[in-house]
């Protein structure tokens, strides 16, 4: 006698605590076995590329900090000033590019801090969570300091930064770095050698390199598949040419090389923020621009390698006050369809773990 | 792997874990009582906005220039003025607050940085009509007092 089994359509979300934002995710299984993921997006679209239309050049710096990645204001607003600043030929003095490439690797810590917690707690490991927590938290009192936010900063300018760095803030922020660093040994300490968290994600969600590349992951995804590809070292921006640090990257292609990928990426931003504060220069911070910028016509396309991934920024001028269009490449995007491919063939148990380890941010998928 | 070998792995596993955990026991705490005990916010804290009035003048330092207005990218800031020349005078700064993204633009480009940050955050009320704060209600907020009518923080009573 055989079983009849018919499949089953089930709906994970919008409104569910492990999909990390409102993501919907159509999962039809065969018994607990995954056969097709079908992510249904856009609720929590903002239309920032149209909001940035009508809005001029300078203030369009305040919509990528909401608007885009929340998790990742600073480099959303390099990304943006970087593709205006060749837009309209600014240069941006020495020490200002040092200042933001420092910013950028401390924004990409209290991300990956975030990523790592929210992934423990889907795992069912709450200390993590906490203790990430804790640690990001000195990050956002550091940025703070010079920003005078916490998450949405509005600091980067077109042609710099707003304003210098206070007395004393590189003191404490080499502080911050000699204290890190032995939390990130605690992490490895309380995840990578558990037995529990390594059947969970050892060999789970695995997406080979050619899947990866045709589903256009990057970042530490497609890191984690054996894509050496870095933005940060293909095509550096600021000044990431001058400073040294390493690409992590593993082959296996499942949730275990990711999250060994960004553990790795951590110290690695450690080592690229002691080396620009050790040669951070003197000098201007900030090439005035006009309030009412109007950059000649013409296109540019800039990258930019955000924490999840190659950030884009396209955008067009018209010659005008505002700019014709600007379109926004995000990561947690692409990477959120390579996501289809990693879950085809495992449990259900394992669409949480896999969905986390892509670490996508909902409001950077639909912009 | 045998059985063994697994339950002796997980237990070596377990004693890492639990005795990292034990030892933060012993850490100092890091968390804040927040309504009760508050940390300090930077000096360059984004936190409401308002026009102080200067000591010398009795006045708020506001010559109308509308460039706070203009700038602003959500368009909160409402202004309006009367009169030419000399007489000229604000009939109207409103900000809608529930509107204000806190990105200091208008502050950066105040010239007589008549419009200020003050390090106050708290803004909840019951009441949408509250968050509009009108000329008056920008104006009684000096820095570390309460800003708008209705929204009193502890720390001031």
């Amino acid at each position: 006698m055989s079983l009849r089994t018919e499949e089953l359509l089930l709906n994970m979300g919008p409104q569910h605590p492990s999909t990390h934002g409102v993501l919907r995710l159509v999962v039809t299984l065969d018994g607990e076995n995954i056969k097709d993921v079908w992510p249904d997006i856009g609720y929590l679209h903002s239309s920032v590329e149209k909001m940035m239309e009508y809005r001029t050049y300078v203030q369009n710096v305040a919509l990528t900090d909401r608007g885009m990645d929340y998790l990742v204001a600073l480099n959303n607003e390099a990304a943006y000033c970087l593709a205006i600043e060749a837009l309209a030929g600014v240069e941006v003095p020495e020490r200002a590019r040092y200042i933001r490439v420092i910013f950028q690797e401390l924004n990409r810590l209290a991300s990956h801090l975030v990523w790592l917690g929210t992934w423990g707690i889907d795992l069912g490991a709450t200390t993590v969570f906490l203790w990430c927590f804790r640690e990001r938290e000195r990050i956002l009192d550091l940025f703070e300091q010079v920003t005078g936010g916490r998450l949405h900063h509005v600091y980067f300018r077109i042609g710099g930064v707003y304003a210098d760095l206070p007395d004393g803030w590189t003191g404490a922020c080499e502080a911050f770095l000699d204290y890190f660093l032995p939390h990130v040994d605690e992490y490895h300490g309380l995840l990578t050698q558990n037995p529990i968290f390594e059947a969970r994600t050892r060999g789970v969600g695995v997406i080979n390199r050619r899947d990866a590349v045709a589903m256009g992951a990057s970042g530490p995804v497609g890191r984690a598949s054996g894509i050496a590809y870095d933005v940060r070292k293909a095509a550096p921006y600021e000044v990431y040419d001058r400073l040294e640090f390493d690409v992590p990257v593993h082959t296996e292609g499942d949730c275990y090389a990711r999250y060994l990928v960004r553990m790795e990426e951590m110290r690695q931003s450690v080592r690229i923020v002691r080396r620009a504060l050790r040669d951070l220069p003197d000098g201007e911070t900030r090439t005035r621009v006009p309030t009412t910028m109007k950059p000649p016509r013409g296109e540019v396309y800039v990258r930019t390698e955000s924490p999840r991934g190659t950030l884009g920024v396209y955008a067009v001028s018209d010659g005008g006050e505002t700019p014709y269009r600007v379109k926004i490449r995000a990561p947690s995007f692409t990477n959120l369809y390579a996501l289809t491919e990693m879950m085809k063939g495992w449990k259900i148990a394992d669409v949480i773990a896999i969905l986390g380890s892509t670490d996508i941010v909902l409001s950077d998928v639909d912009r | 792997m045998s059985v063994a070998e697994r339950v002796i792995r997980g237990a070596a596993a377990l004693g890492t874990g639990l005795g990292m955990t034990f030892r933060t026991m012993f850490r100092p705490k890091v968390t804040v009582r927040y309504p009760v005990e508050k940390l300090p916010t930077s000096h360059r804290f984004h936190g409401l906005l308002s026009l102080p009035i200067d000591p010398e003048t009795g006045k708020d330092r506001c010559i109308i220039c509308f460039q706070c207005e203009r700038i602003c990218p959500d368009r909160c800031i409402h202004i309006e003025a009367e009169g030419k020349g000399k007489e000229r005078q604000l009939s109207r700064f409103d900000i809608e607050i529930d509107k204000c993204c806190y990105c200091g633009l208008c502050v950066e480009v105040c010239p007589t940085e008549a419009i200020v940050f003050v390090p106050q955050y708290e803004t909840s009320t019951y009441n949408r009509a509250r968050l509009l704060y009108s000329h008056e209600d920008l104006n009684r907020a000096a820095p570390k007092e309460p800003i708008a009518t209705g929204i009193v923080s502890r720390r001031h009573e």
